[in-house]
């Protein structure tokens, strides 16, 4: 066993800790704080911030120097996320475009599709958003109805697309669209199709929280030329599945590092409010102490797997499982123990500085549901792993 | 980086698994748990020469200088088999004694090492809580005068460490065995009891310096009962997952039910993150040691949560039979039990974790 970090690992967190420190103007609470801040001003903070990190080489850590990344290792790449999730940085808007997208282009783009898309995507220039899930299919993905019909050289794409992040913002989609009604999985193709065209029209969805982060993309006919099809035709489920495991690992350290932060901003409010000493509060406390740490071992492991090369495990759903039901157990004892002031939202008067447990406590809803719900994982673990048989 | 035991832990660790699973398979182990003493003195005297009692000392003191890693690999293996006896009441005898040094605890130590004697810590007083608050027993005169209770399998000790205001001191068997009173627990292979004392004893070392020692045994403890907890929860894991494919109701196998299936991913998420949590703090231990308490302590925190549900939905899998002393779940689910209780509790293990992180 060896769970340290090398020192060429601690000199590129130092590294970077030290030019988060001097880059980053302010953390993305303050910026959301901010009442001069509107959602388009605050996508625009994000699309700068992404470009400040692109400068720098922060982005596409473990892509080819060749295609704008850093050529970095696994391991880097888990300290990159978790520094800058540690650092409190802006979200940067493309994320999707970034960890799904590049990916399929670097391993079953042509090199006409890297030299074009790729440069933009690291810059901002052009923003990103998902074309996968439908109203009819979200967990049961391969579900996916929205048809791409031949029309001389190009196709024409009809349907709808839902939970569409950044849609409103977004300047491209990348699309799963059926080619072949009779084929459930080869009948998929992976389409890149700009948004300002006709025949697409993107409506925002209001979400619990009051945001339209995500919105819904209704597709009529709309164009998707030929060569802009990544892979081949009746490619696109198989590049969409094989995408989402270039992400393994990448998230290992991160989650546990935010969530230092927001334990931290709980312990600093239960001090505050003279209730840190109450047994029930610090067996509350202790136990999301615990688990969060218990979280990071499950990271350093799955980490340590992969940088020694070993076959992808069951770690990917235990992680995903860990922290996104772990985030509602944190959120809901933050309003539970930190009392009416925390309910205010972030522009309220009165609102606490610090961690705004109002938007976590609605936001960390969603990451049961999304990228896999947690049902969904757990019929990962139970059929793959534990190689129980075929549900009923 | 790296989580994968080394070429001769996983060697340790492989030749722990094949001499567990002989010497001691449920179907044997069984009677020994229901049997006088709750252990086979000859396999004790086996694990001695395997040199696995010196597991927890360094390689200076008799020991195997496998590390914290070492001993988490063999108690893992300990744990699958729900071996019974004193095991782990050696280790932290061994411990203690190593901690206390001098020439008597170096000479009993080389025996209990060897697998000669076996020597258990007699700590508690009154049944209200494992670890007294303040201890009443004395030092007095070259006597040991007080009440020690749920000290372990006492019948067939030779000897005791027995906690006393004054120190730590070594008391041997009277001719005619200890004056021990059983105290029966849930956990029908555990062996305790209620021993009043007024015997000779050495003081091994002042109340200090042993307090010191218990301290260290404490953080062992903590580590080397998540270790076997380990094993408990991974076998458990193992149990249901052949029983759901096995067992039919309604035509099918149980295993085919959605409400089953997630059960059984939420135990596969306890045991891999047990494992995770486990091996990291053993680590911890060997390699980082100003993380090593808050890593060991939340270790035995998450294991106390894990094994409870992990150990207990076997038993619930398992269905009627899962009630039954002939199915061997509730063998696994009473041990948990035994080692939450016994072996530092998941609230001090919580407030531990807490301190230790400086809130």
């Amino acid at each position: 066993m060896d769970l340290q970090f090398k020192p060429e690992h601690e000199a590129f967190r130092r590294e970077l800790a030290e030019w988060l420190q001097t880059h980053l103007a302010r953390p993305w609470i303050e910026e959301l704080r901010d009442p001069a801040n509107d959602p388009d001003r605050l996508f625009e903070i994000r699309r700068r911030w992404q470009a400040v990190l692109n400068e720098a080489g922060y982005l596409g850590m473990d892509w080819p120097r060749e295609w704008g990344g850093r050529g970095a290792t696994a391991i880097e790449k888990a300290i990159y996320t978790e520094e800058t999730y540690r650092a409190d940085a802006p979200p940067i808007p493309n994320v999707l475009g970034i960890s799904l997208l590049g990916p399929a282009l670097i391993h079953h783009g042509s090199e006409e599709l890297r030299r074009r898309f790729i440069p933009k995507m690291l810059s901002g220039e052009e923003i990103w958003c998902q074309g996968f899930s439908e109203p009819d299919a979200g967990s049961d993905l391969a579900a996916l109805r929205t048809r791409a019909e031949p029309d001389g050289e190009d196709f024409r794409i009809t349907g709808q697309k839902v939970w569409t992040t950044f849609g409103l913002w977004a300047d491209w989609i990348f699309v799963l669209a059926r080619t072949d009604a009779s084929d459930r999985y080869g009948g998929i193709t992976f389409f890149l199709v700009p948004i300002h065209q006709k025949g697409v029209e993107v409506r925002g969805i209001k979400q619990i929280s009051g945001e339209s982060e995500f919105g819904e993309v209704f597709f009529d006919g709309a164009v998707a030329r030929r060569e802009h099809i990544v892979g081949k035709i009746g490619e696109g489920w198989r590049i969409a599945m094989t995408v989402l495991s270039y992400e393994r690992g990448a998230m290992s350290l991160a989650y546990p590092a935010q969530y230092d932060g927001y334990l931290e901003d709980l312990v600093a409010g239960c001090r505050e409010r003279g209730i840190l000493g109450r047994p029930d509060v610090r067996e509350k406390l202790g136990r999301l102490l615990v688990d969060n740490e218990v979280m990071r071992a499950n990271g350093l492991r799955n980490l340590a797997g992969f940088a020694s090369g070993e076959k992808p495990g069951p770690e990917a759903s235990i992680e995903k499982l860990f922290w996104s039901e772990y985030a509602k157990r944190l959120a809901d004892t933050a309003l539970e123990l930190l009392g009416p002031q925390a309910h205010l939202v972030v522009r309220s008067p009165h609102s606490r500085p610090g961690m705004d447990w109002a938007y976590e406590a609605q936001w960390c809803r969603a990451g049961t549901i999304y990228a896999g719900s947690s049902e969904i994982q757990r019929n990962i673990l139970s059929r793959r792993v534990l190689k129980l048989p075929e549900a009923r | 980086m790296r989580f994968e035991l080394d070429e001769d832990r996983a060697l340790l660790k492989a030749s722990a698994r094949e001499w567990f699973e002989k010497a001691s398979p449920l179907a044997e182990s069984r009677k020994v748990m229901e049997g006088p003493d709750g252990l086979d003195r000859g396999l004790y005297a086996q694990l001695g020469e395997l040199g696995y009692l010196g597991l927890t000392l360094p390689e200076s003191a008799g020991g195997s200088g496998f590390g914290a890693i070492g001993l988490c690999a063999v108690l893992h293996e300990a744990g699958r088999v729900a071996f019974p006896g004193p095991f782990l009441d050696l280790l932290l005898a061994a411990r203690a004694l190593h901690r206390v040094g001098g020439a008597e605890a170096e000479r009993r130590l080389a025996d209990l090492v060897a697998g000669r004697s076996l020597v258990v810590i007699a700590r508690s007083e009154g049944v209200l809580g494992c670890v007294p608050s303040e201890t009443a027993a004395r030092f007095d005169r070259g006597r040991v005068i007080g009440t020690k209770t749920f000290v372990p399998f006492a019948a067939a000790a030779d000897s005791l460490l027995v906690t006393t205001r004054e120190g730590l001191v070594l008391v041997e068997r009277p001719a005619k065995g200890f004056e021990a009173t059983p105290l029966p627990v849930i956990d029908h292979a555990q062996r305790f009891a209620q021993i009043p004392l007024d015997l000779p004893g050495t003081l091994l070392a002042d109340a200090e310096r042993s307090g010191d020692a218990l301290a260290d045994v404490d953080r062992l403890a903590a580590l080397a009962s998540s270790a076997v907890a380990l094993g408990l929860v991974e076998r458990s894991l193992e149990l249901s997952v052949a029983y759901l494919k096995e067992r039919k109701a309604f035509g099918v196998p149980i295993g085919s039910f959605q409400a089953l299936q997630h059960r059984a991913a939420d135990m596969l998420l306890r045991v891999e993150s047990t494992r995770s949590a486990v091996y990291r703090a053993a680590w911890a231990a060997d390699h980082d040691p100003e993380r090593a308490l808050f890593l060991g302590a939340s270790a035995k925190a998450w294991c106390g949560e894990a094994a409870r549900f992990v150990c207990g939905e076997t038993i619930q899998i398992f269905g009627g039979v899962g009630y039954t002393w002939e199915y061997d779940p509730h063998i696994y689910w009473k041990r948990a039990k035994t080692l939450e209780q016994f072996y530092g509790t998941t609230r001090d293990a919580i407030e531990t974790a807490l301190e230790a992180a400086g809130i």
